[in-house]
């Protein structure tokens, strides 16, 4: 009975996109708010003044850079905690927080609804260059959570509870993170009609009245309620074990993101969530199957030909190594004429999964970001702590010099090792390149500084740059866990209240290597959105990375071992070299003729086998095959 | 639970150390010594209806203490370089041996990061086998594993402070021993790796350092201290003399040669001992005295067996006492209810037959008031809590190790062993469902159902400080799992090998091989 499952399923699906009215989210909420008591409040307030001082990884710089001192205004604020109501205080320490600009740290006040974000039904989208910028609601969830039949995709936003559309964007974007214009507007468009409840106040607002121009150009008013729902996490959502400490995301994001997922795709989130209960590819299903809440690809046809075209929604997965065959799976679908690697929105996640992947597109040596803390004796004890060597131990001997050479931070130090980022090879041998946007942060700020510094292709950035979200994210429950055995204990935090924090901040490799991420982002060639890429797949956008793509020169390289034998495929090449386990097997290197096939013979019990394909002098192609079994 | 034990007992007391009697000794539901009685005295109150385990003639002593170990490394076998043909020099000398990080380093990072629970259920019933009742050395951990032997490092004796004592397996830099001595005079201990390896080798600066830094005090536990000449000896004041640990099997299997006990003894320095780690260490404080006995009468040290049986009991808890401020190490009222029940061995006096004690003597060994290990009959006696079976030497024994997934069974012994022998049967796929395990729960890291996590204390010899992961866990070989007693593979190992120029040979005589 097909037809009547999905009926089901869409039911069910609509239930959870209409979630429950805020206010009735909110009433029980600020109920159980209203027990914290003044010490309560202290203590929050002691363990962001230690954690602030001792460990924020970009405190003097953003004392530089917005003339704010977060720790005087803590104090500040202690000062008032007996003046102010539970919600005002932690309205108040979350405003105080956000005035970092710094999506990575974080406050989470007690008793949030974890996991829960404000909705209202449908995607707010801009196009056109920064400063004339249109305004049009480009998805809509489902038309019975509306029931305004002119409120449809397309229609042009002019009015938000009475104040201009762009205002209203701008006087949101005043309590967003992100550290320039650009990226606080994005951010501020990202989460206008979604906010995680999870890491950020609810609305003040209960509905939102709405002027806009349908599409006969006829002006209307309509009346919406924020409602709350429940996204959840995806089923291969990274949660603990290995990338716990190894994280580098904006949380918020994340969840807007599944939100999104939620409401614009129930259909792939209801399959989704009946994955959770298998944790694993079942037989038969490939792993890039189990990961597609975090990457999808497809061949698109354009004016300069057939390209493939890799989506990465976020690198928030619990197995870098998964995530990888999942991604390798993917590229074996696409031609290797070339790719567009398209990151916009992507929040984050496990920073081995996103410095890892960048080795599949080269066959140059990968440099990973690295990373530092701030010289504080906090850091210092939490390093020297042997509870803490496998996290923080390889920081140790820079902090423990500190003092004596005066140094603000510890040496700058990869947190995914460059084995790991070369542990696999090359994979996919057409030309990339990479789209960004503000909304791309954090591991997505990885990524990108990761292809521009290894000169693996070019990036298009809508806006500036990326999101500027350069460090290391820890939660208050891992800080607490690494200060314990250092013998500073964060104090114990009422009722559940927690955060994150930016603890090892990110710089730069390879050409920009010491270059700052935070606040800057990675910079690329810039594009304008247009009304097409918005209601047309992202038509325009496509097109424009595929004349860059066919713009670059093409080589291909395809290697094949039987036995004793290699079958190497190739084109645009001069020679390859063969390498076994590490040694020349050739030298110099196999002349090939134009478009050749190759074949060549081996010792059957050679182990690792490495071929380097040449054009014009330069490294092209590299193919690594590993030991037979 | 209260319990009674009767039988010949050797309180160790202060007012008459050479005392035995046939009595009783009394231990309260609190884990400390009620009493101890001579004869057929009223028991104490709340004692009535208590269990007695009469052990007729077998000796009754404190707790046996090993006051040096490493015990994340006991799950593995004697190690030796075997391209390392003179002694090492110091403990910074054999970190860079070829095959440390495989054959140490790895393979323990590998069993803890695996099994931790597993690890330590073994590791300490190894201990217990021995009638050891405390150990010194744990892992570094996020929460509270299950303890079965008192962990020295972590002891609260009854307070909430867990730092009454430190403990440093690594060299510390003089502004951080400056800190510890600071600490000390505030009356906490501090137990140190100090001048580990050939007399008068660099690390004696180790040893200069501490004194500089004010550490030579009464609380200061210096482990090893195997470089120091007498005269350097001298810097430790009388007034202020601490302890000094001796892990004599460890300092000759690495270094050829050993601690000058006697000058230590000149400044009123309290000799204890350990038996240091698997790679170069006995299974247990049992053998080390055997291999004391063995050096003293070798170098001309002169120990008595008294002196001996002293070093595992009073001496190490007199200098724990000074932190703890409860008695220990004797069984005294008050005291912590820690003891080691022997079968009498031989005709010699009390102390040879303690020395002489092999771990087939060990009839019952209690921490803290609970019956832990011991013969079937003497733990059905003691009431014990859940238990299981295992062989030892022969007898089938009792072991009260409760199962961490549910505290009200005990845990099999074949099930801990199990556990091991499939980590070391597929170490990468092992180590990926323990991080699965890990992945799977998303609550406070430090939360009492948290999975356990545990970080090791030795050298590493790479970047990280302590033992850190191999680049490539299925390449890991982790040798079988060596057996809880020290029997012919055991001194087999030991013949030919180490630099202890055959006098650890002489182990074997005790057990009769």
């Amino acid at each position: 009975m097909p037809s009547r499952q999905v009926t089901q399923l869409k039911s069910s699906a609509l239930d959870h996109q209409r979630g429950t009215p805020l206010s009735d989210s909110l009433l029980p909420l600020q109920s159980r708010i209203a027990k914290l008591t003044w010490g309560e409040r202290l203590d929050i307030l002691d363990a962001w003044t230690l954690v602030l001082d001792g460990t924020y990884a970009h405190l003097p710089l953003k004392q530089a850079l917005y003339g704010f001192d977060p720790i005087r205004a803590i104090e500040h604020l202690r000062q008032q905690v007996p003046t102010l109501s539970d919600i005002q205080f932690h309205r108040a320490l979350t405003a105080l927080i956000n005035r970092l600009r710094d999506a990575h740290t974080q406050y989470s006040g007690p008793h949030t609804i974890q996991n829960a974000v404000a909705t209202l039904p449908f995607l707010v989208e801009t196009y056109g260059p920064f400063d004339k910028c249109h305004y049009v609601v480009s998805k809509i969830s489902d038309k019975r959570l509306v029931g305004d039949l002119h409120f449809e995709p397309g229609v042009t936003l002019n009015w938000w509870n009475g104040v201009p559309f762009d205002r209203a964007v701008d006087l949101h974007a005043d309590n967003e993170t992100g550290g320039r214009p650009d990226a606080r507007r994005a951010r501020a468009l990202e989460s206008l009609t979604f906010r995680s409840l999870e890491f950020g106040p609810p609305p003040d607002e209960y509905w939102v009245d709405i002027g806009y121009t349908d599409l006969k150009k006829k002006d209307h008013e309509l009346r919406l309620p924020w409602r709350v729902v429940l996204p959840n996490r995806a089923p291969t959502a990274g949660r603990g074990g290995a990338m716990r400490s190894r994280r580098a995301i904006n949380p918020a994001a994340e969840a807007v993101r599944r939100a999104k997922k939620l409401l614009f795709n129930p259909a792939l989130w209801q399959e989704e969530q009946r994955q959770v209960s298998s944790l694993r590819p079942s037989q038969g299903t490939g792993v890039a199957e189990h990961y597609k809440d975090f990457l999808t690809a497809r061949t698109v046809s354009t004016r300069h030909g057939k390209f493939g075209y890799l989506r990465i929604w976020s690198f928030d997965v619990d197995s870098d190594t998964e995530f990888l065959e999942a991604a390798k799976e993917l590229l074996d679908r696409l031609p290797d004429t070339g790719l567009i690697i398209d990151l916009r929105d992507n929040p984050g996640g496990f920073i081995w999964a996103a410095e890892r992947m960048l080795q599949l597109f080269t066959p140059n040596q990968i440099s990973p970001t690295k990373f530092a803390l701030r010289s504080t004796p906090l850091t210092r004890a939490m390093a020297s702590a042997r509870f803490n060597d496998g996290e923080l131990g390889p920081w140790k001997s820079s902090l423990e010099s500190a003092p004596s050479t005066g140094e603000p931070y510890s040496t700058h130090l990869p947190i995914t090792s460059v084995e790991q980022c070369n542990d696999l090879g090359q994979y996919y041998g057409g030309p990339v390149v990479a789209v960004v946007d503000a909304n791309t942060y954090s591991s997505g700020d990885l990524f990108t500084a990761g292809i521009a510094d290894n000169r693996i292709g070019p990036i298009v950035c809508i806006g500036e740059a990326t999101g500027a979200g350069g460090a290391n994210v820890w939660t208050s429950d891992d800080l607490s866990a690494a200060m314990k055995p250092a013998g500073l204990p964060l104090p114990t935090l009422a009722h559940s209240a927690n955060f994150t924090i930016a603890l090892r901040r990110a710089v730069r490799s390879g050409d920009a290597d010491g270059v700052l991420i935070e606040d800057s982002g990675i910079p690329g060639q810039p594009y304008s959105m247009t009304k097409r890429d918005i209601f047309g797949e992202n038509k325009d956008l496509i097109e424009h990375c595929a004349a860059m793509l066919a713009s670059q020169p093409l080589t291909r390289m395809h290697v094949a071992r039987e036995r004793g034998a290699l079958t190497i495929t190739t084109a645009g090449l001069d020679y390859v070299d063969i390498f076994i386990d590490g040694h020349p097997a050739s030298f110099p290197g196999k002349k090939l003729a134009s478009d050749d096939v190759t074949h060549l013979q081996i010792a059957e019990y050679a182990g690792e086998v490495e071929v380097v394909g040449f054009a014009a002098n330069e490294v092209k192609q590299r193919r690594r095959l590993p030991a037979r079994a | 639970m209260t319990l009674v034990i009767r039988g010949r007992i050797v309180p160790m007391s202060k007012v008459d150390p050479a005392a035995t009697f046939a009595g009783n000794v009394y231990l309260g539901d609190d884990g400390l010594i009620e009493a101890v009685t001579s004869g057929k005295s009223n028991p104490p109150a709340g004692f009535s209806n208590a269990p007695v385990v009469d052990v007729g003639n077998a000796l009754v002593i404190p707790g046996i203490i090993d006051l040096h170990n490493h015990l994340g490394y006991n799950a593995l076998p004697l190690w030796s370089e075997p391209k390392q043909k003179k002694p090492f020099l110091h403990h910074n000398d054999w970190t860079d041996a070829p095959s440390y990080k495989s054959s140490i380093t790895w393979t323990s990072w590998v069993l803890a990061h695996a099994a931790p629970e597993a690890l330590l259920a073994y590791v300490q019933t190894r201990a217990l086998v021995g009638g050891t009742t405390a150990i010194q050395g744990w892992p570094a951990y996020n929460r509270p594993p299950q303890m079965v032997v008192r962990n020295i490092d972590a002891e609260k004796a009854g307070t909430n402070n867990p730092n009454l004592i430190y403990t440093s397996a690594l060299t510390e830099k003089p502004l951080d021993l400056a800190q510890k001595a600071q600490r000390m005079a505030h009356g906490s201990g501090f137990i140190y790796h100090c001048a580990e390896g050939q007399l008068n080798s660099i690390v004696t600066r180790e040893f200069a350092d501490a004194a500089n830094a004010g550490c030579l005090v009464k609380t200061f536990i210096g482990i090893h201290c195997s470089a120091i000449a007498a005269s350097d000896w001298k810097r430790w004041q009388q007034a202020q003399a601490g302890a000094l640990v001796w892990s004599p099997f460890s300092n000759l299997w690495l270094y050829g040669s050993t601690t000058d006990v006697p000058s230590a003894q000149a400044r009123d320095v309290s000799i204890c001992l350990g038996s240091d780690w698997g790679p170069s260490g006995t299974k247990h404080v049992l053998a080390e005295m055997k291999v004391a006995k063995l050096a003293s009468k070798k170098l001309g040290y002169g120990l008595t067996d008294k002196n001996l049986v002293a070093m595992v009991t009073c001496n190490a808890g007199d200098v724990l006492s000074r932190c703890w401020h409860k008695p220990y190490g004797r069984l005294v009222q008050g005291g912590f209810g820690d003891v080691t029940v022997l079968r009498p061995h031989g005709t010699g006096d009390v102390w040879s037959q303690i020395v002489k004690a092999t771990e087939a003597d060990i009839m019952l060994t209690i921490v803290s008031g609970q019956p832990r290990y011991g013969d079937a009959d003497a733990m059905t006696a003691a009431k014990a809590g859940p238990a299981g079976k295992l062989t030892i030497a022969g007898s089938t024994r009792k072991l009260a190790i409760p199962d961490p997934k549910d505290n009200t069974k005990a845990w099999r012994w074949a099930d801990i062993v199990a556990q091991l022998d499939a980590v070391r049967k597929d170490p990468a796929g092992a180590l990926k469902k323990e991080d699965a395990h890990r992945r799977a729960f998303a609550g406070p890291r430090t939360a009492d159902e948290a999975p356990l996590e545990l970080a090791l204390d030795m050298p590493n010899g790479g970047a990280l400080a302590f033992a850190g992961p191999p680049p490539d866990p299925a390449k890991v070989v982790i040798p079988p799992l060596p057996s809880l007693v020290h029997d012919k593979d055991f001194f087999d190992a030991i013949h030919g090998h180490g630099f202890h120029g055959g006098l650890l040979d002489g182990l074997a005589r005790f057990y009769g091989s």
